[in-house]
């Protein structure tokens, strides 16, 4: 065997054992596959369903024109309206509108639908709504409004002189839970970069098994490629669980180039995998490991849009989160997963990865001890 | 005389300006095996790990097959095998996937089977080393050490902690390692131990070396002394017992 051949077989023996010895374990499986996911469910029905607006609503229909009972049975065909079944009166309804069970109420007053002296029907719908729902109450009004504005262009043909239209800016099909993904995503790579190694390695130092390593040829350089290459591995593998969970479960819209995901994934978790390996090799047992972990990693989260996006926070501090190691990984995904980025478009973002990668395996480098 | 293979001269380890060994010198011959014996507290790791690099070594020199150990610790951990006092492995790991990795560590590839086979672990090649009892785990230690086949083999302790049986074997592995012209240098504070397996043994005490000669040169020095043991002679002790009882047969 040639030199080179030498120096790398160690590192392709380590990776075969330790992506094995993880599916051995099942705490370990379960932490770094299915915690994730219990995450990604729990987001993931969270704004699924928020992403479809519908209100509520008591529906009281006091007319019987045949108007009225047309215009019932529209608004019960609606999707936007959720109409109650049970709260058929108006003080049923008012006490569920109290207790927030319901956002409003619309009855169809006595002489709704009643034809009118210019022979066609007429009348006027009441919307109802708490005090403490108000913004449910306008929005509901506003929707009615709509509503009735398609129902009298039918009957009274006229073309308005001026309008508005509403569009979204985002390109059809998006939903939130598009824009959550990228975060999840982040969360479980910072979860096996940082609180993986920052547990291993310091109970391999108190057993004894690096300080055995030692007293082999082994090289520190081959140990943490050999690490980070196995790492790197598992760490697609979770990515790509979550990932075929989202589009299964979720109706993730993945724009983007697979390859380019995939790249920014293996970089994103070689890059946090530092920040555990750093910690975990300099800490000589857990109780030093741990807080320091911690320390690390939930300031990322809660700077970084793991939770909540970026753009919510003030400017000066959306500037300074921007070169927080997380920030880039979650963008890149986002921008590749919304945007169908290009690895040349993720330029800033990979720069920032790839810089704080060298920072973090240097500083790693420096503070490693084999026991 | 045979060649040396080791040669240790003033060597010399201070912790917070106390020494722990203090100027210890000592040439191990090729293919014989060393022993250091002494109470707890000798010195006694503590100079095994100066010669394995594992411990700076704070005055003196020492060399293996004629390469400087302060100066090439790499060239000297190829040359050299170690068993540590409390040898662990990494859990949920085949045995048979540590001496491929340690085989790796050293940029070879081994018959890990064969090697399982010398150590009477083969049927175990698919085991952890968590499963594995105390004196497995030390005749894997010692596969584990030697997969690189190695010059000098270092054992700390290797038989503290065992029972009559898993020592018995131990020794004859030493044997067996010896027999293939490795040298072995161990530590032990066991007499009998050292006195069955040891073709020369070092006494520290304080971090010192007090005596060192064959174990037979000893005791015949000792008696030279005028020393007189109250002697009855018995034809056998408790442990001859205990294994006329139990067997010699292995039982992990």
């Amino acid at each position: 065997m040639d030199t080179l051949q030498r120096s790398l077989l160690p590192i392709w023996t380590f990776v075969r054992i330790d992506v094995k010895r993880l599916f051995r374990d099942k705490v370990a499986i379960f932490f770094v596959f299915f915690f994730p996911l219990v995450f990604l469910i729990i987001f993931g029905s969270i704004f699924n369903s928020s992403s479809d607006v519908s209100f509520r609503v008591s529906l009281i229909n006091q007319s019987q024109s045949d108007f009225a009972l047309d215009f019932e049975k529209k608004l019960r065909n609606n999707d936007v309206f959720n109409i109650d079944t049970e709260a058929t009166t108006l003080n049923a309804a008012k006490q569920k509108m109290n207790r927030g069970q319901l956002d409003a109420t619309i009855i169809l007053p006595a002489n709704f639908g009643q034809l009118g002296d210019q022979g066609y029907p007429t009348g006027q719908a009441r919307i109802l709504y708490d005090q403490s729902n108000e913004s449910a109450g306008s929005s509901l009004a506003a929707v009615m409004e709509s509503i009735f504005t398609g129902v009298n262009n039918e009957l009274v043909p006229y073309q308005a002189p001026f309008k508005a239209v509403a569009e979204s800016t985002a390109t059809k099909g998006l939903t939130q839970f598009d824009y959550t993904f990228s975060g999840l995503l982040g969360f479980t790579l910072i979860s096996l970069g940082i609180f993986g190694p920052t547990q291993v390695f310091p109970r391999l130092k108190q057993k004894g098994v690096l300080r055995r390593y030692r007293m082999t040829t082994l090289k520190v350089w081959q140990y943490f490629v050999a690490n980070v290459a196995s790492n790197a591995f598992i760490g697609l593998l979770a990515a790509s669980i979550m990932f075929l969970t989202a589009v299964v479960l979720f109706d993730l819209n993945m724009r983007g180039n697979y390859l380019v995901l995939a790249t920014v994934v293996v970089l994103g978790t070689i890059m946090l995998f530092g920040i555990g390996l750093a910690v975990g090799g300099w800490a000589k047992n857990e109780n030093q490991a741990a807080p320091l972990a911690q320390l690390t990693a939930l300031p990322m989260m809660f700077l970084s849009g793991v939770f909540f996006p970026t753009f919510l926070m003030p400017d000066l501090l959306q500037r300074i989160t921007a070169f927080i190691p997380l920030t880039p990984v979650i963008e890149a995904v986002r921008l590749v997963v919304t945007e169908n980025a290009s690895l040349l478009d993720l330029g800033p973002q990979l720069g920032i990865i790839i810089g704080w990668t060298v920072v973090i395996y240097l500083l790693a480098f420096r503070l490693f001890r084999w026991e | 005389m045979t060649d040396v293979i080791l040669r240790a001269s003033k060597l010399k380890k201070l912790y917070g300006g106390k020494p722990v060994v203090d100027g210890v010198s000592f040439t191990v011959k090729k293919g014989e095996i060393f022993g250091i014996l002494g109470p707890n507290g000798a010195g006694k790791t503590t100079t095994l790990e100066m010669l394995e690099t594992m411990r700076p070594i704070d005055g003196g020199s020492a060399e293996i097959d004629g390469i400087d150990v302060a100066k090439n610790p790499q060239k000297i951990k190829a040359l050299i095998g170690v068993q540590p006092q409390t040898p662990s492995f990494e859990e949920k790991t085949k045995l048979i996937e540590l001496i491929d990795f340690f085989a790796a560590a050293y940029g070879e590839k081994v018959d890990a089977k064969a090697f399982l086979a010398d150590v009477q672990l083969l049927e175990k090649a698919n085991s952890y080393p968590e499963q594995l009892s105390g004196g497995q785990r030390q005749r894997f230690s010692i596969a584990a050490a030697l997969v690189h086949g190695p010059k000098v083999f270092f054992l700390d302790e290797p038989t503290t902690g065992l029972d009559p049986q898993a020592r018995r074997n131990l020794w004859d592995l030493i044997r067996e390692v010896q027999s293939r012209g490795v040298s072995v240098i161990m530590t032990t504070h066991y007499m009998d131990e050292a006195e069955l397996l040891c073709d020369r043994v070092a006494v520290m005490d304080k971090g010192k070396i007090i005596a060192l000669d064959t174990p037979k040169n000893l005791i015949k020095h000792l008696l030279k002394k005028g020393f007189k043991k109250d002697q009855h002679v018995e034809q056998a002790n408790l442990e001859d017992v205990f294994i006329d009882l139990t067997g010699k047969a292995l039982r992990d």
